[in-house]
C-alpha cells in the first residue's frame, strides 16, 4: 500500500512538473516564433496559439498578455481600418482577463496604452483627443508600478517620434525619452525567461535613426 | 518495490500506445469565402492550429475520446462541436456565422446623418462640422448635405420643404426652445452651442423616431460629451473677440468653465458692411459644464450656460426714402441641462434628464417696443430593454412646459403650453441583415386639449457587406406656433405623413446614398397674423385647412480615398414642393423651398505645414418671393445662388503651447447674392434682401495652454 502510494505520489509530481514544462515549452516555442512574424497573418497564428495556451491554462495571466500583444503587433500591419479594430476589440478582453488574473502589472499597463496608441493611428485626426489621453495615463501607470519597466517610455518615445515637430514632436524631442528606455532595458533583468523582454531592437534601431540625422 | 516499476512500466506503455487522431478541413463563412486565420483547437488543450490563406486546417492530437473542437474567428460567432478523437482522420468542415456586432449588423438609418466616433456606419466625423464652411457652426455644416435648403436670410434648419419652425434641436434627449441667438430682420444668427461641446450628432432629415415628436420636418440630436480627456487650460484670440476656458479632470468627474466676450465693432470697421449698424454686436457668454461617472456604467452630467447680446441697426424705410428705422435688441439667455444615464437589468438602459431655460427678448423698432420672455422647461425619461439577440425594446415618456410672454407696448399676450407625449418602440433584428424599428408615439396637448397617437416605421434590409436598402413611414404631429396659440386655442395638431425610401452604400473610405421622399402636409394652420408685409392680400381665417405636399431626391457622394490626402463630399437635393399655409391665398411653393440645391464640400491636409484646408461649394437656383405687383401669388424667382468660401486650420505651436490658428473666407468670388426682395407698402419701391457684407472674414486662434503635443 505504502509503496503504490509513493508511486502515485511520485507519478503526480513528474506529470506536474511535465504539464509546468509543457506550458514553458508552449511559451517559448511561440515567443521565438514572433522574431519571425513579418505579416498580419504571421502575428495572428501566434496570437492563436497564445490564445490556446491561456484557455486551456485559463489562470495564467502571461498567456492572456501574449495574445493581446500579438494582436495589437497584427493591428500595426493590417492594411484595412475595419481589421485593426476588431484586432483591438479582442487585444482589449484579452488583456482585461491578464488584469483580473494579475492586477497592477506594469507589462499588463503597458499593453493597454499599446490598445489606446494603436486606435489613435487608425483614424488620428478624430481620436488623438480622446485615446491619445488614455495611452498617457496608462504608460504612466506602468512606470508609476515599476519604474525599471523600459517598455513604456519606448512606445512613449516612438508616439513623440511620429508627432509632428509643430505638435511638440519629432526625433529632436523622442532622442532623450528614447534614450532613458535603452538605459533601461541595459540594466533589466526579466524575472524568468517567460516575461516579456521585447522592444530593445526598435529603440537602438530607432536612436541610430535619430543620430544619423533622419 | 516491484509494484512502483510495474505501475510506471504499464504507465509508460499506455501512453506509447495511446492513438493520435488527425483532424483537418477547411474554415468558411455563409458565402463560402474561406476565413484565414479562425483558431482552431480542442477546447482546454493547447492543441490546435491557425487557418491557412485558403482556410484549410490540419493538426493532431493526443488526446482521446469525446474532445469539443472550437474554432474563434475575430468578428464571427465561436462554434463548438463535439469530435470523437478514436484515432481515425477527420476531415471536417466548418461554417462561420457573422458576430452579431455593429460592424456585422444592418444599421437602421432611413432619413438620417449621423456624426459621431461610435457607430460604424457614420457618414460624418465630429470634426468634419469643425472644419466645414466658414464659421464652425453646425447648422452651416448641416447645410451642405442634401435636404437642407440654403437661406441665406435668416436662421434655423428648412429642411424638405419645411419651415424653420418645423425642425428641432435637441441636445441629450431634450428639445432646446431656443437653439439659436435671437433674431434679427434679414440677418441669420448663429447657433448658440459650440460643436465643441457634442461627441455626436444625428440630423434627421424625415421619419425620425418615437422618441421625438413636435417637428414636421427634422430634428438635429446633438449629444455632449463625456468626460474631458484631460485637465487643460485654453484661450481663444478672435478678430471678434476673445475668450478662455479650463478644464479640470479628475479620475471619475471633471469640470469644464469657459466664457467669452465679444465686439465686432472693430471687425466692421475693416469689413465693409452693407448693414448699416449702429451698435454693432457685442456679447458675453459663458459656460460650465460639471461631468461623473457614477459606478461602473453611469454618467451624470449637468451643463449650463449664459448669453447676453446688444445690437442696434438702421434700415432703410422703404415708404419714405428720407426716413431710417431704428432697430434695437437687447437679448439674454439662460440654459442649463441635466442628465443621468446609465445600464441596468444588466443589459439595458435607463435616461432621466431635466433642462430648463429662460430667455428675454427685447426689440425697439423706433418707438415700439416689443418683448418676449419664454421661461422653458423640459423633463424626459426613457429606459431600454434588450429583448433577444441585438433587439430591444424602448419606452418613455416627456413633458414640456412653456411660459411665453410677449407684449407689443402696452399690450401683453400669455402663453402657458403643457405638452406631454408617451412613445414605445421596438427595434426588431430578424436576422443579421433585416430589421425593423415600429413605435407609436402619443402626445396631449394642454393648449388646444387635444391626443395624437402617432405610428412610426423603419425597416433596414441589407444587401452585402456594405450596402442597405431603407424604408420608412411615420406620422409627425405639431401644436400650432406661439402667434397662432395666442389668437386661439380652437386648433387642431398640423400634421405631416412621411415616406421615404433610400439606398446606401457605406465602404470603409467611400459613401453614397439616394433618398426619395414623398411628405403629405395636413391641416396646417391657417390665419393671417400679421399684414406687413403682405399688405395686399386677403384676410384669410383661421383653421386648420391648410395643406401641402413636398416631394424630391437627396444624393449624396462622399471619398476619402482616391485623393491623397484629400476628402470631399457633394450633395444634390431635388425639391418639389406646394402648400397653402398661414396667410397664402392659393396653394404655392413657399419662400424657403427651391428645386436645385448643390453643394461641394473638400478638405485637404497639408503635413509639411500641419494644415488642413477646406474649401464649400454651394449652389441653388433662386427662390420664390413674395411680390405684391404680381397677381400671382409667389410668382417670382430670385436669381441664383453661389458661394465659394474657402478656409485653413493650422495646427501649430505657440511659445511651446499646442495651438489652432482658423482662418475663413465666405463668398470669396464675391457674387452678390440676393434672397429675395422687401417692398413698401404701396409695392412701387423695392430693395433686395443681401447678406451683411458681400464678403466676409475670419480669424482666431484657440491655444491649448502648458499642452505641448496633443500626446
Amino acid at each position: 500500500m505504502k509503496t503504490l502510494l509513493s508511486a502515485v505520489l511520485i507519478l503526480t509530481f513528474v506529470i506536474g512538473t511535465y504539464a509546468d514544462d509543457k506550458y514553458e515549452k508552449a511559451v517559448k516555442k511561440n515567443l521565438d516564433k514572433m522574431d519571425t512574424c513579418k505579416t498580419a497573418a504571421d502575428y495572428i497564428s501566434i496570437a492563436n496559439a497564445f490564445e490556446r495556451i491561456a484557455l486551456a491554462e485559463s489562470n495564467k495571466w502571461l498567456p492572456f498578455y501574449y495574445t493581446s500583444l500579438n494582436l495589437v503587433l497584427a493591428s500595426y500591419i493590417d492594411s484595412s481600418n475595419t481589421q485593426k479594430d476588431m484586432y483591438l476589440d479582442k487585444a482589449i478582453e484579452f488583456i482585461h482577463t491578464a488584469d483580473s488574473l494579475e492586477p497592477n502589472n506594469s507589462e499588463i499597463y503597458t499593453i493597454k496604452g499599446m490598445i489606446s496608441q494603436s486606435r489613435m493611428q487608425v483614424d488620428p485626426m478624430s481620436r488623438w483627443q480622446k485615446y491619445g489621453a488614455d495611452a498617457t495615463m496608462n504608460f504612466n501607470k506602468a512606470v508609476e508600478i515599476d519604474s525599471l519597466n523600459p517598455r513604456p517610455e519606448y512606445l512613449i518615445g516612438i508616439g513623440v517620434y511620429y508627432t509632428p515637430k509643430q505638435f511638440g514632436g519629432g526625433p529632436e524631442k523622442a532622442k532623450p525619452i528614447l534614450e532613458k528606455s535603452l538605459y533601461k532595458y541595459e540594466q533589466f533583468v526579466p524575472a524568468n525567461d517567460l516575461m516579456p523582454i521585447w522592444g530593445k531592437e526598435t529603440v537602438e534601431r530607432l536612436l541610430k535613426q535619430i543620430n544619423e540625422g533622419k | 518495490m516491484k509494484s512502483i516499476f510495474t505501475a510506471l512500466f504499464l504507465f509508460t506503455f499506455v501512453t506509447a500506445v495511446m492513438s493520435q487522431t488527425k483532424l483537418s478541413g477547411k474554415i468558411t463563412d455563409k458565402e463560402k469565402q474561406p476565413l484565414p486565420g479562425a483558431n482552431i483547437y480542442l477546447k482546454d488543450t493547447y492543441d490546435g492550429i491557425s487557418s491557412e490563406s485558403d482556410g484549410s486546417f490540419s493538426f493532431t492530437t493526443d488526446e482521446e475520446g469525446e474532445g469539443i473542437l472550437v474554432v474563434s474567428f475575430v468578428g464571427y460567432k465561436t462554434h463548438s462541436q463535439n469530435v470523437k478523437l478514436d484515432g481515425k482522420s477527420k476531415f471536417i468542415e466548418i461554417v462561420l456565422e457573422e458576430e452579431s456586432t455593429e460592424l456585422g449588423t444592418v444599421v437602421i438609418s432611413a432619413g438620417s446623418f449621423e456624426a459621431s466616433d461610435e457607430n460604424k456606419a457614420v457618414i460624418l466625423r465630429p470634426l468634419d462640422i469643425l472644419t466645414t464652411g466658414a464659421d464652425a457652426d453646425i447648422y452651416s455644416t448641416l447645410e451642405t448635405l442634401p435636404g437642407t435648403q440654403q437661406i441665406g436670410e435668416t436662421e434655423g434648419l428648412f429642411v424638405r420643404g419645411g419651415s424653420a419652425s418645423e425642425a428641432k434641436t435637441i441636445i441629450d434627449e431634450m428639445v432646446v426652445q431656443n437653439p439659436f441667438y435671437s433674431s434679427v430682420p434679414d440677418i441669420p444668427a448663429r447657433g448658440r452651442f459650440s460643436p465643441m461641446l457634442f461627441k455626436g450628432t444625428v440630423f434627421s432629415t424625415g421619419g425620425y423616431s418615437a422618441q421625438y415628436g413636435q417637428a414636421l420636418s427634422s430634428i438635429l440630436v446633438l449629444k455632449s460629451q463625456d468626460l474631458a480627456p484631460r485637465t487643460q487650460t485654453s484661450i481663444n484670440l478672435m478678430a471678434l473677440g476673445f475668450g478662455g476656458s479650463h478644464v479640470q479632470r479628475w479620475e471619475n468627474s471633471s469640470l469644464a468653465f469657459e466664457g467669452g466676450y465679444y465686439n465686432l465693432g472693430p471687425y466692421f470697421q475693416i469689413q465693409k458692411q452693407r448693414t448699416d449698424w449702429e451698435q454693432a454686436p457685442i456679447g458675453i457668454e459663458g459656460s460650465a459644464s460639471y461631468r461623473q461617472k457614477v459606478a461602473e456604467n453611469g454618467m451624470f452630467k449637468v451643463f449650463s450656460s449664459y448669453s447676453f447680446g446688444d445690437l442696434s441697426l438702421r434700415m432703410q424705410n422703404l415708404d419714405n426714402a428720407a426716413q431710417k428705422d431704428f432697430f434695437a435688441q437687447k437679448s439674454n439667455n439662460f440654459f442649463i441641462n441635466t442628465n443621468y444615464r446609465d445600464i441596468i437589468f444588466g443589459d439595458g438602459t435607463f435616461f432621466a434628464g431635466y433642462s430648463f431655460s429662460v430667455d428675454k427678448v427685447k426689440n425697439d423698432i423706433n418707438k415700439d417696443r416689443v418683448k418676449r420672455d419664454d421661461i422653458f422647461q423640459t423633463g424626459k425619461i426613457t429606459i431600454t430593454k434588450n429583448l433577444f439577440a441585438n433587439s430591444f425594446i424602448t419606452l418613455g415618456g416627456e413633458i414640456q412646459n412653456l411660459n411665453a410672454k410677449t407684449g407689443f407696448n402696452d399690450l401683453e399676450g400669455k402663453l402657458n403650453e403643457t405638452y406631454s407625449a408617451g412613445y414605445l418602440e421596438a427595434d426588431v433584428f430578424f436576422t443579421n441583415d433585416f430589421a425593423a424599428r415600429i413605435g407609436l408615439r402619443a402626445e396631449h396637448s394642454k393648449s388646444i386639449d387635444r391626443i395624437n397617437v402617432a405610428p412610426r416605421i423603419s425597416l433596414a434590409y441589407r444587401l452585402g457587406i456594405y450596402d442597405q436598402l431603407n424604408f420608412a413611414y411615420g406620422e409627425f404631429y405639431q401644436t400650432p406656433g406661439q402667434d397662432y396659440l395666442l389668437i386661439s386655442k380652437e386648433f387642431n395638431y398640423e400634421k405631416a405623413t412621411h415616406y421615404i425610401l433610400n439606398y446606401q452604400y457605406i465602404g470603409d473610405s467611400r459613401t453614397f446614398r439616394i433618398e426619395a421622399y414623398y411628405k403629405d402636409y395636413d391641416k396646417l394652420a391657417k390665419g393671417t397674423v400679421y399684414t406687413y408685409p403682405y399688405f395686399n392680400l386677403p384676410q384669410v381665417s383661421f383653421s386648420n385647412n391648410g395643406n401641402g405636399y413636398a416631394k424630391g431626391i437627396d444624393v449624396f457622394w462622399r471619398d476619402r480615398e482616391t485623393i491623397d490626402l484629400t476628402e470631399y463630399w457633394i450633395s444634390y437635393s431635388y425639391l418639389d414642393t406646394k402648400r397653402d399655409f398661414r396667410n397664402y391665398p392659393v396653394l404655392a411653393a413657399p419662400t424657403f423651398s427651391t428645386p436645385h440645391t448643390f453643394s461641394v464640400v473638400a478638405k485637404h491636409w497639408v503635413q509639411e505645414i500641419t494644415t488642413y484646408f477646406g474649401l464649400t461649394y454651394s449652389f441653388a437656383t433662386g427662390r420664390p418671393y413674395f411680390n405684391p405687383n404680381n397677381p400671382e401669388f409667389l410668382g417670382d424667382r430670385a436669381k441664383s445662388f453661389y458661394n465659394l468660401s474657402l478656409n485653413a486650420s493650422i495646427l501649430t505651436n505657440v511659445f511651446g503651447n499646442f495651438a489652432v490658428i482658423f482662418c475663413s473666407i465666405d463668398n470669396i468670388l464675391g457674387v452678390n447674392n440676393i434672397y429675395g426682395y422687401n417692398y413698401s407698402s404701396d409695392g412701387k419701391v423695392r430693395e433686395a434682401i443681401v447678406s451683411p457684407a458681400l464678403r466676409s472674414a475670419f480669424i482666431g486662434m484657440f491655444i491649448s495652454l502648458g499642452e505641448t503635443n496633443p500626446y
